[in-house]
């Protein structure tokens, strides 16, 4: 795969956007690292689900030999242990720190909405400037499969619903971690 | 009816007035949001982003049908089963049948104010379907069996410890009042019922013609539940969400969560389109477009503005009856400004009628809605079509029709009453205490007294003023400046003259008409409007000036539009209102600089809603302060309204009014300055009167007074 080099601009912007909005950002170093960091933060059961750059790290794998729980399937029924999800992003978006996920594919949404702990897989060659830039892309994943559901993800579940003091994860993850890893996917159509 | 109905509304105000808990919750909510908003909207250019939303809401609009049928066609191609709704009962029939087929026995709720709109859970109820909101805010009004108080916060009205016993009902134990526990208990309690559930049912932010796809923006994340869990999901969605591209939508999505909860973006926006495969039976996607009255809102060129509303709440969060009466009083399903305009529209005039007077007139809500809308404007034009339908009431009709139309018995009753009213008045002019039933309108202010000479009786001869004027201008004085503080136009003389610039005051002038329209009397208004224009052109002169904001608006646009049909006058009430300048603007350009003033002490400056909000003037009249040497300290939220709004606090709201004032004196009294200024007579009328009756030693006073005070003691020859 021949890329080049990371925007250091918007990847700034990105990371102090994210951490804005309460996301966890981290710059992994390499696989083992990234395995490592989801290894000592999912206490307990990871939902893991099909896509692209999971495949491509052989996660599954990995997780397992760290010690991890890992299931790959029949996730409404595997929920209720679960306590961690991992997916990828189709790519992100600097200016509000969001990262954008095509959850068509109901494991997507349910590992991304169920457990308490949300690690998502994102190389920073993927980021966008802000939501205008993300209309082309959006535009081809619409068009490229029908129905369709795209996610765009800006921290963890918050609600300030009572006497507006914000509190985290009411129905949503309540920890949302964004894992960088560069020079894993500088595709926006996969995950 | 009406008179029921007001009474009806009265007490449901003063039951709301002596919630006071509430009343500081809804103030420190709407101070804590301004802070946040402009955090949040810092590096943006808000004007521009809000003109491009109501330019494109303005396009949907005028082709509704064609966005329609393309987001439909896109929406089934998607596999989506979309169904039009003409009103409530077609929708409830819609979805309830859906139900039944589906042998539905739970649907899970994600926030949909269109669900309230048409009352869908008590029609799924009554087919024996249980509707669960599940936002927690939702959850906390439907278990206390009430109704959302706000359309982005629903139970801002509530407390914590009122919270927990409600959760506690549910758990069947004793829930501690901690906020973190009872978020934990509502995602417990919660989380299975997404589960079991056999229909999901939310509202959607935007319709996506481009694209067929509808977004929804939330941040606890039950709507992803609410779409993804249950088989069927069903998306209730007003047909006024509709967005042409998905760059409009992106333009949304830029102001909404900003304005809504001062967020970049909220923790999820979702993008659907068709229904998405699951585990488990084939997934179902029913989209229910809503109509309910927004066809013929659209139709009405006065108020279809409203039809670009993103439903953010702003125009609630800031709106200071809103922060005193709370939004079950100031608002029907929706609150603040736009509920008062969407009630008129959904619900009915008649539910809308006390709504639409309750709104002071402070315009507020038109400079933060991100769809630009001028609420203000089409909340008096509601007034207007209920006082025709309903008539004014004998009173007003009697004072404005026989009365204000006539200039001379207008202004005869305002000199007797000067003397009537020696007896109760004191030595500074004011009025502490009236006997009776208006008793109740100096319990916490002191009233001004008719002044012994109006200005026109005191206006100086304009030979008497300078030899060699530059201009000469006319001042439009208004009511209030003329018979209540005449020494406000004499100020004006003076610093005018010292401009070398002459004042005439055309006797024949009257009232600006506004207080009428205010109240709904159209005619009456168009006929001051007539007189006025006639006689303050008939001299020629170089300007028109006022001291009052209202006044200027009424010069500058009422007459305009007022006349806008008149063969005879439109012309000249454009040429009026070319050449009308609110003093402060007018004199900040034509006072030449001046030495180093003398230190005459500090000062806190109150922008009139009329002035700030109506004129766009608020640098210049500090500009002229600290050029004569007054030291400013910034009052919190100096823009905020101090109450007055002119017979909404003598006549028809005191009680609200009252509470806005203490606001605006407290705000003051942080200031720690000495002297307030001010640029409207009407503001000059009730922070006077409020800092008097409560024995404050704080001076207010016209800002002109102020000038004209630093020029004379800086000496004759400083120009
Ligand atoms: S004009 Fe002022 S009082 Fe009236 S609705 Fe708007 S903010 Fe509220
Ligand atoms: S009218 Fe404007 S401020 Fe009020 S809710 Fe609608 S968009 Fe927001």
């Amino acid at each position: 795969m021949i890329m080049c080099g990371v925007d250091m601009e918007l990847l700034e912007r990105f990371i102090l956007a994210a951490g804005r909005a309460g996301a966890h950002v981290v710059r992994t170093l390499d696989r083992t690292a990234l395995v490592d960091y989801i290894a000592r933060h999912a206490e307990g059961p990871i939902l893991l689900p099909n896509f692209a750059v999971g495949q491509r790290l052989r996660l599954a794998e990995a997780l397992r030999e760290s010690g991890c729980i890992v299931l790959t399937e029949h996730f409404r029924a595997g929920a209720a242990q679960a306590s961690a999800g991992i997916t990828g992003a189709n790519f992100a978006l600097a200016d509000t720190g969001t990262v954008v996920l095509d959850s068509t594919d109901e494991a997507l949404r349910l590992a991304s909405t169920l457990p308490r702990r949300h690690f998502v897989i994102l190389d920073p060659h993927k980021i966008l400037a802000d939501g205008l830039a993300a209309v082309g892309p959006l535009r081809v994943l619409h068009r490229r499969q029908s129905p369709d559901f795209v996610a765009f993800i800006t921290g963890p579940s918050r609600t300030a619903d009572i006497e507006r003091v914000l509190t985290i994860g009411v129905h949503g993850p309540a920890e949302l971690h964004i894992l960088l890893l560069e020079g894993i996917s500088d595709d926006p159509l996969e995950s | 009816m009406s008179r029921q109905r007001s009474r009806d509304y009265r007490a449901r105000i003063d039951a709301a007035l002596s919630a006071t808990r509430q009343q500081g919750a809804l103030h420190r909510f709407g101070d804590a949001y301004l802070e946040a908003r402009q955090k949040a909207l810092e590096d943006l250019d808000f004007e521009a982003l809000r003109e491009g939303i109501a330019e494109l809401k303005d396009e949907v609009g005028r082709h509704r049908q064609q966005y329609l049928d393309q987001f439909i066609e896109l929406a089934e191609k998607a596999g989506a089963q979309v169904v039009r709704a003409a009103d409530a009962e077609a929708a409830n029939d819609y979805i309830v049948q859906l139900a039944r087929r589906r042998g539905a026995k739970l649907a899970v709720k994600s926030k949909s104010m269109a669900s309230e709109e048409i009352g869908l859970n008590q029609a799924l109820r009554t087919a024996g379907v249980e509707a669960l909101e599940t936002d927690l805010g939702e959850w906390i009004v439907q278990l206390a069996g009430q109704r959302p108080s706000h359309m982005v916060m629903p139970a801002i009205h509530m407390f914590r410890d009122e919270v927990a016993a409600l959760f506690g009902q549910v758990t069947g134990q004793a829930e501690p009042a901690d906020i973190e526990h009872l978020v934990a208990v509502a995602r417990q309690q919660l989380r299975d019922k997404f589960l079991q559930a056999d229909m999901g049912i939310s509202g959607a932010n935007l319709a996506v013609a481009e694209t067929g796809a509808l977004a929804l923006v939330t941040n606890e994340g039950n709507a992803r539940l609410v779409a993804t869990l249950p088989p069927v999901h069903v998306v209730l969605v007003g047909i006024d969400k509709l967005v042409p591209t998905l760059e409009d939508a992106m333009r949304v999505l830029q102001l909404l969560p900003r304005s809504a909860t001062a967020q970049a973006l909220t923790s999820y926006v979702s993008w659907i389109r068709g229904p998405v495969p699951q585990e488990g039976p084939a997934k179902e996607l029913h989209i229910v477009l809503l109509d309910n009255g927004r066809s013929a809102l659209a139709e009405d060129s006065d108020c279809k503005d409203a039809l670009r509303c993103l439903r953010c709440g702003a125009c609630a969060n800031v709106c200071p009856v809103y922060q005193t009466i709370g939004g079950h009083v100031f608002g029907h399903t929706y609150v603040g400004a736009i509920g008062v305009v969407l009630t008129a529209f959904l619900d009915g005039l008649e539910p809308a009628a006390e709504l639409v007077k309750a709104c002071i007139g402070c315009r507020a809500c038109v400079a933060i809605c991100p769809a630009k809308i001028d609420l203000e404007e089409i909340i008096l034009q509601l007034r207007r079509r209920i006082s025709d339908q309903e008539g004014l009431g004998f009173g007003k009709s009697l004072v404005f029709r026989r009365v204000l139309r006539n200039r001379r018995l207008f202004h005869a009753l305002l000199r007797s009453a000067a003397h009537l009213q020696k007896p109760i008045t004191d030595s500074r002019g004011s009025i502490r205490h009236l006997p009776l039933h208006f008793s109740s309108l100096t319990e916490w202010r002191t009233l001004p007294a008719i002044a012994d000479k109006p200005l026109r009786d005191l206006m100086p001869a304009i030979d008497d003023q300078l030899s060699a004027p530059r201009l000469r201008v006319a001042l439009f004085a208004g009511c209030a400046t003329d018979f209540v503080h005449p020494q406000i136009g004499l100020s004006m003389v003076s610093v005018l003259n010292r401009c070398k610039i002459a004042v005439t005051m055309p006797r024949g002038q009257s009232c600006c008409g506004i207080p009428a329209l205010y109240s709904g009397d159209r005619q009456t208004a168009v006929e001051l409007a007539r007189q006025n224009v006639r006689e303050l052109l008939a001299d020629d002169p170089d300007a028109v000036v006022t001291t009052c904001p209202t006044c200027t608006a009424a010069l500058r646009q009422h007459f305009v539009a007022l006349l806008q049909d008149d063969a005879q006058y439109a012309e000249s009430a454009r040429r009026l209102a070319a050449i009308t300048y609110d003093a402060a603007a007018f004199i900040a350009e034509q006072l030449p600089d001046l030495p180093a003033a003398a230190h005459r002490g500090t000062v806190t400056y109150h922008d009139s809603c009329h002035l700030k909000r109506g004129c766009g003037v608020w640098k210049e009249p500090r500009q002229l302060l600290d050029k004569a040497g007054w030291d400013l300290r910034e009052m919190d939220r100096a823009d905020r309204c101090c109450g007055f709004g002119g017979s909404y606090s003598f006549a028809s709201h005191p009680e609200i009014s009252r509470e806005i004032t203490k606001d605006k004196v407290n705000s003051i009294l942080r200031s720690g300055a000495e002297a307030v200024a001010v640029d409207c007579p009407g503001c000059l009328i009730m922070l006077r009167g409020a800092l008097e009756k409560r024995g404050l030693p704080q001076r207010v006073a016209h800002t002109l007074e102020l000038i004209s005070e630093a020029l004379e003691d800086a000496g004759e020859d400083t120009i």
